[in-house]
């Protein structure tokens, strides 16, 4: 019995206030449910997730973290988004050295109108964090 | 620290989910002293009331409120929190009914959720600071930069406004690239007669407000941010004082020397003192000192002596000056100009005297150009045929890569000028593309259509088309196996941003797009707004544009402008914005470099970087970039959001 119960992540989601999180708020509109595990962090920009709360964020116990910033082009504070892409992607290599699986801190995409995208990276992210169990640190 | 929670059941849309007894049954978990209440519907006025209320009889230090998303209501709740005299910025709203109770199909699970948030935000609401914001006083005076159609409506209804506007035109007339057209696409409406009445209400109209215009002057130096700029502006010197001169062309008559007509785009000659062109406003002549025989040593003083209103009219000796001007808001209307044709080698721009571009023709057309308004070829016989070639350098990657959208509706203009002043000729548009959009420009090209003399014929590649002159010396224009004499080729060249745009956004501050034009806030609900608060944006600075829209881009600037600028009032700066403690800054220039809004500024003398409060959107992402932690992002602090997290993980 205990081999079929899922291993349920807990994961952030840091959102940005004009797309991402307006994208799940459309989410909410559209009703229809998705998996609960991601808390969600507003923030007024992408550009404002430093790498450390996402360091923060598996040292206070989260499986895995998700940023969701406006499509490039969109950003409310034109370029925040490149930030975030460029941080990302940096902190990518920093978390592979610690042994981070880099699934477990992913970066998207979602406009104010995409609530069906926002569901499924959701969805998506919440299934291969589960699959990877949950967040050993060998610090 | 007490800490008030104010859980909305908005009827059923949480209640159904979210169990507020569970919540209650949470709260001894939470730091701090905390209360839980329920208001149903709490956006609703008595909801509202309710709450303001019980924060006026609680007087907890934070509160949070567990109700739908902050994008609805966060202002809403902030504005109860300020009626019950606490500060606004002391509560956290949660989203529990968008980002749970919508989206969660277990009521145990959305419960669970909810308690985890409503944690979160306990655990983050402590941390937050009261904060105020900060008040400016404005001057509500106008620089506007471009005496072009554009910028010409703005002044003028700046003025009926009753604000101040110095009006600054880098050439010595008024009127902009139309002033030198004769009529006017898609009505064929008599340019003079539409734009005289505009420019003499600029300069002796009867307004509340005032217009100090300064010709052939530009921006040299601006200091200061939104409400309170600082403008130098270099005025070059006319050498004919505007005040006295009465436009009687005495000084003209007598002038001895000759140079090219810029105004006429060197199709003809000028004196060195004289008028860009008869009836220019303001009615005064000006001086090109290169041309001058003094330039070179000569000691001539004809025109000083030939004025006959004295000798304090005409300055030879006049020198540059620089005026300042405190301003609040600036308009951009430094207009465009045309591609210059001669790059594309095989039209023979330049080389052949009988291909002339499209502005060069509108003089040719105009009673007031070198030809008083006859078409003729250089040799000064009347034309057979003419050639219009559409998209010279438009739409094409080696070129520039958009289409300009006013340029085959003025050549079908020049269709039907040509058609009534030759009755002929015959007419051939060489065209890429076709392009008359809009309820009126069909008319014009109806007209060509339907006329026997006149023919289009399209073309893929500008690269395909060659102007040649046969041995006789008649210009042939060859198209891939097609060839037909033209006695005089017109050009249409892609429409570019003016002179001098890539120094004024260096100036301003303000981004430029790929193709040089003046980057839009945002391209459709803020197409006046530049990238930088209080500098707006007017006319074909932005894009290529017809007058019609540079007119509307003109008062879409002023309406901008007085919305925002008004005379008394207070600019009142958003305290969510970003802050930099001297004390641990590096002054390693960072934040400067990620700041989309120019900000940031850098303290010379005490090495540190300064934020200005009133340009800070307070995005945040300089205080992630810095890597001494030394910005403090107020509102969205590092330690708020790992406390939220931490309260929502555990």
């Amino acid at each position: 019995m205990k081999d079929t119960v899922r291993f349920e992540p807990k994961i952030i989601g840091f959102l940005c206030h004009w797309c991402s999180y307006a994208g799940a708020d459309k989410a909410g509109g559209i009703q229809g449910s998705y998996p609960h595990n991601v808390k969600i962090i507003r923030l007024m920009c992408s550009g404002r997730v430093d790498p450390l709360f996402v360091l923060s964020a598996f040292e206070k116990g989260a499986d895995g973290v998700i940023i969701l910033a406006c499509h490039h082009g969109d950003c409310h504070y034109k370029e925040g988004n490149c930030r975030a892409l460029q941080r990302h992607s940096m902190l990518s290599l920093m978390l592979a050295q610690l042994g981070i699986e880099k699934e477990r801190c992913r970066l998207d995409y979602v406009s104010a109108g995409e609530g069906e995208k926002f569901k499924r990276l959701i969805s998506e992210m919440v299934e291969s964090v589960s699959i990877l169990g949950a967040l050993q640190l060998n610090l | 620290m007490k800490i008030g929670i104010y859980f909305c059941n908005c009827g059923s849309n949480i209640a159904d989910k979210i169990s507020y007894t569970a919540v209650v049954e949470a709260a001894p978990s939470f730091p701090e002293q905390t209360y839980v209440k329920t208001v149903n519907f709490i956006c609703s006025e008595e909801g509202r009331q309710q709450f303001e209320e019980s924060l006026r009889m609680e007087q907890p230090d934070r509160v949070v409120v567990a109700a739908c998303s902050p994008r609805d209501h966060e202002a809403t709740f902030r504005g109860c929190l300020t009626n019950a005299g606490i500060n606004s910025y002391l509560m956290q709203m949660v989203n529990i009914r968008e980002q749970i109770a919508w989206v969660t199909e277990d009521p145990t699970v959305a419960t669970e959720k909810a308690i985890s948030a409503i944690r979160g935000a306990v655990y983050r609401v402590r941390l937050q600071q009261p904060l105020e914001r900060k008040q400016l006083e404005i001057c509500p005076d106008v620089l506007v930069i471009g005496a072009g159609p554009a910028g010409m409506k703005a002044a003028l209804s700046f003025a009926e406004a009753g604000r101040a506007v110095v009006l600054i035109e880098r050439t010595p007339f008024l009127g902009g690239l139309p002033v030198r057209f004769e009529d006017l696409f898609p009505s064929m409406e008599c340019a003079p007669c539409m734009l005289e009445p505009l420019m003499g209400d600029l300069l002796h109209g009867d307004y509340p407000g005032s217009i100090e215009l300064i010709t052939m002057s530009e921006l040299v130096e601006l200091t200061g941010f939104y409400g309170n700029f600082n403008a130098k502006i270099k005025q070059n010197p006319r050498h004919v004082s505007l005040h006295k001169c009465i436009g009687c062309g005495e000084c003209v008559a007598v002038c001895p020397a000759i140079t090219h007509n810029e105004f006429n785009f060197s199709t003809n000659d000028r004196k060195a003192i004289d008028f860009a062109f008869a009836g220019v406003l303001p009615n005064a002549p000006f001086l090109i000192e290169d041309a001058c025989l003094r330039s070179n040593g000569g000691n001539c003083r004809a025109c000083k002596d030939a004025c006959p209103l004295g000798q304090d009219v005409v300055n030879l000796e006049e020198a540059e000056t620089v005026v300042e001007r405190k301003i609040g808001a600036i308009v951009v209307a430094t207009g465009a100009r045309l591609y210059d044709a001669s790059r594309i080698d095989g039209l023979g721009m330049g080389r052949l005297p009988d291909v002339y571009d499209s502005l060069q023709f509108e003089r040719m057309l105009s009673s007031t150009g070198p030809t008083g308004g006859v078409i003729k070829t250089a040799a000064g016989l009347v034309p057979a045929s003419v050639a219009i070639i559409h998209c010279v350098g438009s739409l094409d990657e080696d070129h520039v890569p958009y289409c300009s959208g006013i340029c085959c509706q003025y050549a079908f203009k020049f269709n039907h000028l040509i058609t009534s002043k030759l009755m002929n000729a015959t007419i051939t548009h060489y065209h890429r593309e076709l392009v008359v959009p809009g309820k009126e420009a069909f008319h014009l090209f109806n007209n060509a259509v339907k006329d026997d003399n006149s023919c289009l014929k399209r073309y893929s590649d500008i690269n395909d088309l060659t102007v040649t002159p046969d041995e006789k010396g008649r210009l042939i224009v060859r198209a891939k196996g097609d060839a037909a004499p033209a006695d005089i080729v017109i050009l249409c060249p892609a429409v570019i941003p003016a002179e001098g745009a890539d120094k004024l956004s260096v100036l301003l501050d303000v981004a430029r797009d790929s193709s040089g034009f003046f980057r839009e806030l945002h391209g459709r609900i803020d197409a006046a707004q530049s990238t930088i608060k209080g500098v707006y944006l007017a006319g074909a600075c932005q894009e290529p544009m017809d007058i019609r829209t540079a007119m509307l881009e003109g008062m879409a600037s002023v309406g901008y402008t007085l919305a925002a600028l008004q005379p008394g009032r207070i600019i009142e700066i958003e305290p969510i914005n970003a802050e930099v403690d001297d004390t641990r800054c590096a002054g390693c220039h960072l934040c400067i470099s990620v700041c989309s809004y120019r900000a940031i500024s850098f303290d010379i003398e005490h090495n540190v970087s300064n934020v200005n409060a009133v340009l800070c959107h307070g995005c945040g992402t300089c205080v992630t970039a810095c890597p001494a932690g030394a910005i403090t992002g107020h509102h969205f602090t590092n330690e708020q959001i790992i406390a939220e997290m931490e309260g929502n993980l555990k």
